[in-house]
């Protein structure tokens, strides 16, 4: 039973997008932002979406948010649904509201995230009154105790203050709580820890963690940090240019990385540990511009095992194993060579 | 809060006693006697003068006198009137000047924000586009032009009806003012209606309001409670140097309108060189536009949390 | 999917294409100033503003008529009037026509704008007699007019009006007048219709003919033309705005380039130096700001010993500069303070930059955008303000035109001569119109920040 009280088909996911497209008018043209993604999220599991700035990641969900203004913004192709619910260009399915009642979001930067001109405690406790028809006390009220389940001492007081008030870290405790109110089945995270320090990081993920296990809610959570995922996730995708390059569970997409692309951001990773005395890694080259978009892989310029083929098709998704694919024409029964730090299906374990 | 009003308080004070002093030197750079002009005089009220503002004395003792009348609210005698104590003169004429300026300031405030908020709600749209091209119709127009103008259709529009609806000159009641005031307004409300759309715009685009919506905020709450009342603080920060534009600007309307305020009292001595008149009323409007300025930073500091908070 | 050939996998050269550069990398003012192209509205208002400076420079080679001229027989008309005029014979005074045909108020000859000469018979049960005229009918209400001449005797029964004759039509009355030389209800009234007419030797005089074109009495010429048409005095409305331009445009263009000059200086030093230095002058430059704008005008106006009535371009410069300044001053200190902490400036130092490079290369161009804004915006402002003066008799004075005296002058007859009050007010609107939606146009093109938004 989820949180709701509401039967589970928990064999159903939660969340399925499929072949999702959204393009933008800009005065400098068309930009394809996302082109093709798909995805699935079930009950109470973690999806981590990985990539670097201007894969997609965000467009794609604040699409399923309805968060894209549209003009400039268009929905080209794909769909969302949730509970088997359309959900792109809807407001509530099943007779509730879609936005901060089936599906709460936190954003990358709690300072401007936040209303300045407002109370915390009125901030967190107005969905109450706009879903639940709380009264303005009884919000309030409620939005104290949520302040305490995100671990933010003195709530009551706090909840009277100004996001002025607030370090970066306790504002995104409150975002959080704020964003759990109506106790979604889905969290939606952007980017939640990219502008707090490491130590506040992990405590806002282990917050995040904590709340999962108490209301069984799922979480999106965004990033391009591997170390995060690493953490958090059940589940990884992998975007680049506006597609999904690779996805499938956390430990098959860290340790059987199947993508080049992956591999690539794996070693481009610092770290600390002082048997491995090498130069970092960086991928060379930048990002494809999405005002003309390649025809063939959009990785194909960086990959240093790039074919004919990928400068000319899209690969389609190969399906390794279980529910891991990679979407690189590397998988493709006819592709010569088989780099081994890329993962095969039938590559021994 | 308290400490914040105190602390302009005495700020304003310094501005007042600044204003006062460049008052003072400029007119005290007029060339020639202030008191030979084409008017006669008997020699005793020249005498009476003389010794009272003691313009027979260095001009470091005469700024002397002058502030210390100041300090007792003593603004002189008019030069020109010789039986009108220049207080007499401003306690008269000003609040009919006040009156018609704080009247012209609520239409463009209201008016302002009003149709700003509008086109940013309907932007692009029709709404928007027939505002904006009022607006720049509002900002280009002169103001002479305008008051003119409007007298003139009042005139046809009275006519018309066959009655007098709304008086076209003159002072008395409610009736006078409406128009007038709205003339007065017309520019300041353009000007504001300009700001708040681009405020509205810069808030709508901004980042918490994306947050509201991903709570399911509906667009009418978003609208009060998000955009509004984060949009409206860059006018209340313009209202201060708005309301002295108004008032200063004053005049004209008073001339067109025939209202008997003090600006055109202003203009008339001017016109004349009545130097204590003049003197008096530059202080005095300087005085009260740094106290209307004061208490448009404490409304601001109601408004916006982060200022009454902070230092 | 159709079948691929081995081929398609063979592998492509490496870097081959790391770094393709699909779009050109436009300057900053490069690409500002394709979006101010792109921005419609700017860019009319651009061409409004060019134009505008070129009417006010080459515009008086190309019209080339004196403003100060009057054209007295074609005072006050609005543009496109008929400007015929009949050559008559010079004027020789008249003393009534003996044995003139008719009864009762009459014309004894036609009425042209050389003079109407008219008679009539003795009212009954008049004392004398005194002769109104008008621009409207005398209606129920008897409203005669303008009182032209008085008889206290029936002995003069003729009377020729000199006065101010323009072509149109004039309503005369006679109203006969009791035992004590009042009037009373018996009148006459006649409607007369004016034609124009000059002399040769006028004609002669004011260049419109030729000696050599042998014109005789009874030819119509064309007098003066005057394409915006003629002010109260008769003098030609283009020359007027032409010169009214140069002042207008003078203090308007003028004042805002010195006084914005004069802010970034100080405003400049201010952001630079920090600390004190900087907290005292925005301090004085606070005062400044709070003085109360025209009062102050027209305090400097007498300050320098100019009257009301008397023309005052240059205080008014000086005290626009002297006012205005301080506005500029805090933008530019503000957008100093923001430079000077963002990462480029410290990049730069690190590289070795010293300050005079820092100046020039990173702070005035960053700068500029906001200083060119602010100007473009102070310009319409500075114009209105002298408009605004000129208009109570405080800027500039008669006979020097602006379009600010000008509309002054207009609004004084309104209702009659529209169009001497609407070029003077047209071109001030649409120079401040083109003024603004320009800075508009700027501010979006400059501000990468605002451009997603309109």
């Amino acid at each position: 039973m989820s949180a709701d009280g509401e039967k589970l088909n928990t064999d159903a996911p939660l969340l399925e997008v499929e072949n999702l497209h959204v393009e933008f008018d800009t005065y400098g043209g068309t930009v394809e932002a996302v082109r093709g993604v798909d995805f699935t999220v079930d009950q109470g599991q973690t999806l981590a979406i990985v990539g670097e700035s201007g894969c997609g990641k965000s467009v794609t969900v604040q699409s399923i948010m309805g968060l894209i203004p549209m003009p400039p913004g268009r929905i080209t192709a794909g769909s969302a649904r949730l509970r088997g619910h359309e959900v792109l260009g809807r407001n509530r399915i099943d007779g509730k509201e879609i936005r901060g009642r089936e599906i709460g979001m936190i954003f990358q930067d709690p300072m401007t995230s936040l209303n300045p001109t407002m109370s915390i405690g009125a901030q967190i406790a107005e969905p109450l009154q706009v879903h639940r028809g709380y009264s303005a006390t009884d919000a309030f009220a409620e939005a104290v105790h949520l302040l305490e389940m995100s671990k933010i001492p003195e709530a009551a007081k706090r909840a009277r203050q100004y996001p002025f008030e607030f370090s970066g870290g306790m504002l995104q405790r409150a975002m959080i709580a704020m964003a759990i109110s109506c106790k979604p089945s889905i969290l939606i995270a952007d980017e939640p820890t990219t502008a707090l320090d490491v130590t506040i990081q992990a405590q806002i993920l282990d917050l995040m963690q904590d709340l999962q296990k108490e209301t069984g809610m799922a979480i999106i959570l965004i990033t391009h940090d591997l170390g995060v995922v690493a953490r958090m996730a059940d589940e990884v995708a992998v975007m680049y240019a506006g597609r999904v390059v690779e996805h499938g569970s956390a430990d098959d997409v860290f340790y059987r990385s199947a993508h080049p692309y992956t591999v690539g951001l794996k070693e481009a990773m610092p770290t600390n540990d002082p048997a491995l005395q090498h130069e970092l890694k960086p991928i060379e080259g930048s990002p494809p511009d999405l005002f003309a978009p390649p025809r063939g892989c959009g990785y194909c310029a960086r990959c240093p095992h790039a074919m004919q083929v990928c400068d000319e098709i899209t690969p389609s998704d190969h399906f390794l194993h279980d529910h891991h694919f990679s979407r690189c024409w590397l998988h493709h029964e006819q592709a010569p060579i088989k780099p081994e730090t890329i993962y095969f299906k039938d590559a021994k374990a | 809060m308290l400490s914040y009003i105190l602390k302009r308080l005495a700020q304003g004070i310094l501005t007042v006693w600044f204003i006062a002093t460049a008052t003072f030197f400029a007119m005290h750079n007029v060339p020639g006697d202030p008191l030979t002009n084409d008017r006669a005089m008997t020699d005793t009220t020249r005498a009476n003068l003389e010794a009272k503002y003691g313009l027979d004395q260095p001009i470091t003792t005469q700024y002397l006198i002058f502030l210390r009348n100041l300090s007792r609210g003593d603004f002189g005698i008019s030069f020109v009137q010789e039986n009108r104590e220049v207080n007499d003169i401003i306690r008269e004429h000003f609040p009919v000047s006040a009156i018609l300026g704080v009247l012209a300031v609520i239409f463009a405030a209201t008016g302002g924000v009003l149709f700003g908020a509008l086109t940013a709600l309907y932007r692009n749209r029709f709404p928007d586009y027939l505002i904006m091209f009022l607006v720049i119709m509002g900002i280009s127009v002169p103001s002479f032009v305008v008051a003119a103008l409007s007298q003139l259709s009042l005139v046809t529009f009275n006519n018309l009806i066959g009655f007098t609806v709304l008086p076209v000159a003159g002072w008395g009641t409610i009736l006078h003012m409406l128009v007038p005031a709205l003339v007065l307004g017309l520019s300041t409300m353009a000007y504001l209606t300009r700001l708040m759309r681009s405020s509205m715009l810069e808030v709508t685009s901004s980042d918490y309001v994306r947050t509201a919506k991903s709570k399911g905020v509906p667009a009418t709450r978003i609208f009060t409670r998000h955009q509004l009342r984060n949009a409206i603080l860059p006018v209340v920060t313009v209202l201060g140097p708005a309301i002295a534009a108004i008032t200063t600007g004053g005049f004209v309307v008073e001339l067109v309108f025939a209202i008997p305020g003090l600006g055109r009292y202003f203009v008339e001595a001017v016109q004349q060189l009545d130097y204590t008149v003049i003197m008096g009323t530059t202080v005095f409007y300087g005085a009260f536009l740094v106290f209307m300025v004061i208490i448009v930073d404490v409304v601001y500091g109601l408004i916006d949390p982060r200022v009454r908070l902070e230092t | 999917m159709s079948e691929l050939s081995a081929s398609s996998f063979a592998p492509i050269e490496a870097h081959q294409q790391t770094q393709v550069i699909s779009r050109p990398s436009l300057s900053y003012w490069q690409d500002a100033w394709i979006r101010l192209k792109a921005n419609k509205r700017a860019l009319v208002s651009l061409y409004i503003v060019i134009g505008l400076l070129l009417f006010t420079i080459a515009g008086p080679l190309v019209w080339q008529v004196d403003p100060a001229i009057q054209d007295i027989e074609q005072i006050s008309q609005p543009p496109g009037t008929d400007r015929g005029a009949t050559i008559v014979p010079d004027y020789e005074p008249w003393f009534g026509t003996q044995g003139l045909p008719g009864s009762g108020l009459r014309l004894a000859e036609p009425a042209n704008s050389q003079a109407v000469r008219m008679q009539w018979d003795a009212l009954p049960g008049a004392n004398g007699h005194r002769v109104y005229r008008n621009l409207f009918p005398v209606g129920s209400e008897l409203a005669y007019g303008i009182p032209l001449a008085e008889f206290l005797n029936n002995d003069t029964l003729y009377f020729e009006d000199r006065l101010d004759l323009q072509p149109g039509r004039f309503y005369y009355s006679v109203v006969a007048l009791d035992a004590r030389g009042q009037i009373t209800d018996q009148y006459q009234s006649l409607t007369v219709d004016l034609e124009r007419v000059t002399t040769l030797q006028e004609a002669l005089e004011r260049g419109l003919i030729d000696a050599a074109d042998n014109i005789q009495i009874g030819d119509e010429i064309e007098l003066a033309w005057h394409p915006l048409g003629t002010d109260y005095l008769g003098r030609d409305l283009l020359a007027r705005l032409m010169a009214g331009a140069r002042v207008s445009l003078f203090i308007g263009i003028g004042a805002p380039f010195l006084f914005v000059l004069f802010g970034v200086v100080y405003g400049s030093a201010a952001g630079f130096m920090g600390g004190r230095a900087d907290q005292l002058m925005m301090r004085f430059a606070d005062f400044v700001v709070a003085l109360p704008f025209l009062l102050f005008m027209i305090l400097f106006k007498i300050a320098f010993g100019i009257g009301p009535g008397e023309s005052g371009v240059f205080p008014m410069l000086v005290a626009m500069v002297v006012l205005l300044w301080p506005a500029t001053a805090r933008l530019v200190r503000g957008q100093i303070l923001q430079i000077r902490e963002q990462g480029y400036i410290s990049a730069s130092q690190l590289l070795g930059a010293n300050t005079s490079y820092l100046i020039m290369r990173h702070m005035i161009p960053n700068t500029l955008g906001v200083v060119l804004v602010t100007v473009t915006f102070a310009i319409p402002s500075a114009i209105f303000t002298e408009a605004f003066l000129s208009f109570i008799g405080m800027g500039v004075a008669p006979p020097t035109p602006s379009w600010g005296s000008m509309s002054n002058e207009g609004i004084k007859t309104m209702l009659t001569t529209p169009h001497e009050l609407f070029f003077p007010a047209l071109f001030i609107s649409f120079t401040v119109l083109a003024f603004n939606l320009l800075g508009d146009g700027l501010r979006d093109a400059l501000d990468a920040r605002m451009r997603n938004v309109e």
